[in-house]
């Protein structure tokens, strides 16, 4: 478990982040949000002790955070960095040494990683000669060579194309079902919603909110239900009566319909399916929560 | 230390795969012992055959001039004037290569002038110069004394006051033997600026490509700029051994197979003045052999000076890089690191004037300085090792590189501090106050 108590870090005078306190469970997927100079990345940097707090500190399996759980960690900067002149397969040989590999193990897993990401063809290819995209890959696998129980990815699936960005994403599951900690820090929300476990989102170097993802969308959510009903129409806007709002119907088949509706209270899934039911045969009714981006936009909107 | 050496290890292969790296080991030396050839050569150019006039109005010389005549030199004379427009522009004196002019008075001030059209080698000099003393010698004998000869050039000889060091009375060093140990500092001091700019140059590009980060993850600070200062070390080693190692081949093949006969008594037999003739006349300083070629291949204790060289070389190696990683530390971009490198020159070029220094001031107050002064004390040490040093003052030396090892390390430390309180100011030029705040905060 990663612990950190009211880490605050301060660049000449400005407050880079502010007594932010959280806790992160083994075994997690661990989203950090935020707009654009929030702090994830000096929040990252310190994890990585790239940097030294200002104050508050940070413990691993409680003990305080140093030079051996550092190593330990799989890390990704957010500014993609190689040795041009060097080859691929050497620079992750050397990049797995670095982290403690033998040679014949780093060369192992350099080689096994190419494979799986079907870039073998790349092994003696300069770092110089690689596409920016090429070369995020060759640094992804250099940061997780080591096999680290806990990866701390800064904008892991920026500057990768759409098919890349699956190819993380399925690694990043990967990970989570072998039980590793991963950490990141992005903008994509459907990623988020897809693989966290929790997330923190950091406004203005501080603490907004760290709750389970779908904690945090029910936190936000408006009352929309998605509702598919077999019957009358008519019935079925009448019983909505003043508690809740139709925004949409649309007719499926034969007296099928789809709905839209918005609560105009505080109304419970098993109240919508009590005062419907009795109108018109309901075949679904889905609570329709908020994306991570309304989430997001709502969350950092609403602290402005 | 594993990871240091990592680091290092790769910094190395880095200039390693440099193809100008590997061109300058072989083109180095080479270029190094066609500089000595030229050096043996420059003792021996000039023309080796001439055409002498001697213009002798008086009839002194009597027509007569060299006991053993050779081809390379030919001597005419005239008895008249010559002026020297006439000698030059006259087709009359066009086939002569040079005019000596004897009149009355060179028996009384012994001044000869000979005007040439193309300089003698030092040979030649030699011979004429032998030749003439000689031939006026036995003039002044028969004319003023009743003296033989031989009686005549043992009381002939001047007074020779001779300037020595009281700490070396036997004049076994001399300001050769001082230029040496000046070149040696001075190579030194140019693999250092070469290998040291390396480093800046290394950590800024590290810096720019932000792979600092992650090797920041891996390694400490200072970890990282030991890797930077022993990689580039062990460059400048193997550059250096492969460039010693040749120009030694260089200087074996230059005196077996090259110029080997700059190393035989016989040097001077083109113009057959012998060892024995030269001593007659009292010429022995000017012995078979050329200076450059006693110099190089006598004079210079390589056992000694080698060994130290090396030792010195690191000492200063380790201070002057310690230097260069607080400089790349700081500064944010390549132009930034231009701006810094600009203390570090000023250093190297204080440590060049401190090798001349102690040549030409060996006992003053400011070589003591220098001597122990941690960026010139390398280059103080390599003339005084060249020059000779007491066991005293040897230890003196070891102290001095002490000093260095010291303040190096105590640099290193404060560039890794710096490196690490400075690596999120990218594209951000250090201010000295920055500085401060920075070492206040490690």
């Amino acid at each position: 478990m990663i612990e950190v108590q009211e880490l605050t870090k301060v660049f000449h005078q400005k407050v880079a982040l502010e007594e932010v306190s959280m806790r992160i469970q083994p075994g997690q997927v661990f989203g950090l949000i935020g707009p654009n100079g929030a702090g994830k990345t000096t929040f990252i940097r310190l994890l990585n002790q790239i940097i030294a707090p200002t104050k508050g500190s940070i413990k691993v399996h409680g003990t305080s955070l140093n030079v051996q759980h550092v190593r330990s960690f799989g890390y990704l900067p957010e500014e993609r960095g190689l040795f041009r002149e060097m080859r691929v397969l050497d620079h992750l040989v050397f990049l797995g040494k670095l982290r403690g590999l033998s040679k014949f193990e780093s060369n192992k897993a350099a080689l096994d990683w190419l494979e799986k990401f079907e870039i073998t063809s790349w092994n003696n290819r300069k770092i110089s000669t690689l596409s920016k995209g090429m070369a995020q890959k060759v640094q992804f696998i250099g940061s997780i060579l080591h096999n680290p129980e806990i990866v701390i990815l800064d904008e892991p699936l920026s500057g990768f194309d759409p098919l890349n960005v699956d190819l993380l994403l399925e690694q990043m599951r990967n990970f989570k079902a072998e039980g590793k900690t991963v950490i990141f820090s992005t903008h994509n929300m459907n990623s988020v919603e897809e693989l966290c476990d929790e997330v923190a989102l950091i406004h203005q170097g501080k603490l907004v909110a760290k709750e389970h993802v779908l904690t945090l969308r029910s936190a936000y959510k408006s009352g929309n239900f998605k509702l598919r009903f077999r019957g009358s129409k008519m019935a079925f806007a009448h019983a909505l009566w003043t508690w809740f709002e139709l925004l949409t119907c649309t007719e499926l088949s034969d007296s099928v319909y789809e709905a839209h509706i918005k609560s105009r209270g505080d109304y419970a899934f098993n109240q919508v399916f009590e005062r419907l039911s009795e109108a018109v045969k309901l075949e679904l009714i889905e609570e329709q929560l908020p994306s991570m981006q309304e989430v997001f936009v709502k969350l950092v909107t609403h602290e402005k | 230390m594993r990871n240091s050496w990592l680091l290092a290890w790769r910094e190395f292969l880095e200039r390693w795969n440099n193809r100008s790296f590997r061109w300058m080991l072989i083109l180095g030396p080479c270029l190094m012992v066609l500089t000595i050839y030229l050096l043996l050569l420059s003792g021996n150019q000039g023309t080796n055959k001439m055409k002498v006039l001697i213009a002798d109005p008086a009839n002194l010389l009597e027509g007569k001039i060299a006991s053993n005549p050779i081809e390379n030199v030919q001597y005419f004379f005239y008895d008249d004037y010559v002026e020297l427009n006439p000698f030059k522009t006259s087709p009359k004196f066009n086939e002569f290569d040079a005019l000596v002019e004897v009149n009355e008075k060179v028996l009384i001030n012994k001044k000869v002038f000979l005007f040439y059209k193309e300089s003698p080698s030092l040979a030649l000099k030699m011979k004429l110069k032998f030749d003439l003393e000689r031939r006026v010698e036995e003039v002044m004998i028969t004319q003023f004394t009743t003296m033989s000869e031989e009686d005549f050039r043992s009381i002939k000889q001047p007074l020779n006051i001779d300037f020595r060091n009281v700490n070396d009375p036997y004049g076994q060093s001399s300001d050769e033997v001082g230029w040496v140990g000046f070149s040696l500092g001075y190579m030194m001091m140019f693999f250092i600026a070469f290998f040291g700019t390396n480093i800046t140059r290394s950590i800024n590009r590290e810096k720019s490509s932000r792979i600092s980060e992650v090797l920041l993850a891996s390694v400490r600070p200072h970890q990282l700029m030991m890797g930077k200062i022993a990689g580039n070390w062990l460059a400048s080693l193997v550059q250096l051994g492969v460039w010693f190692a040749l120009v030694g081949i260089g200087l074996v093949i230059l005196k077996t197979w090259i110029v080997p006969e700059f190393f035989t008594p016989e040097y001077l037999q083109g113009v057959q003045v012998t060892g024995s003739q030269l001593k007659e006349l009292g010429l022995e300083a000017n012995a078979p052999q050329n200076d450059q070629v006693q110099l190089v291949y006598q004079r210079i204790n390589y056992l000694w000076l080698l060994p130290n060289f090396f030792l010195f070389f690191i000492g200063t190696y380790w201070v002057f890089a310690s230097f260069f990683t607080v400089m790349g530390a700081m500064s944010g971009d390549h132009s930034d690191g231009q701006q810094f490198a600009i203390p570090t020159w000023i250093l190297l070029s204080l440590s060049i004037f401190s090798g001349y220094n102690a040549m030409a001031f060996p006992e003053s107050g400011l070589t003591d300085f220098f001597t122990y002064f941690p960026w010139t004390s390398g280059m103080v040490a390599m003339v005084k090792l060249a020059v000779g040093v007491s066991p005293m003052e040897y230890l003196f030396l070891c102290v001095a590189w002490i000093l260095q090892m010291v303040v190096g390390t105590v640099c290193v430390v404060f560039a890794g501090r710096i490196f690490k309180q400075g690596i999120l100011s990218f594209d951000h030029k250090a201010s000295f106050r920055q500085l401060a705040f920075w070492l206040r905060k490690s």
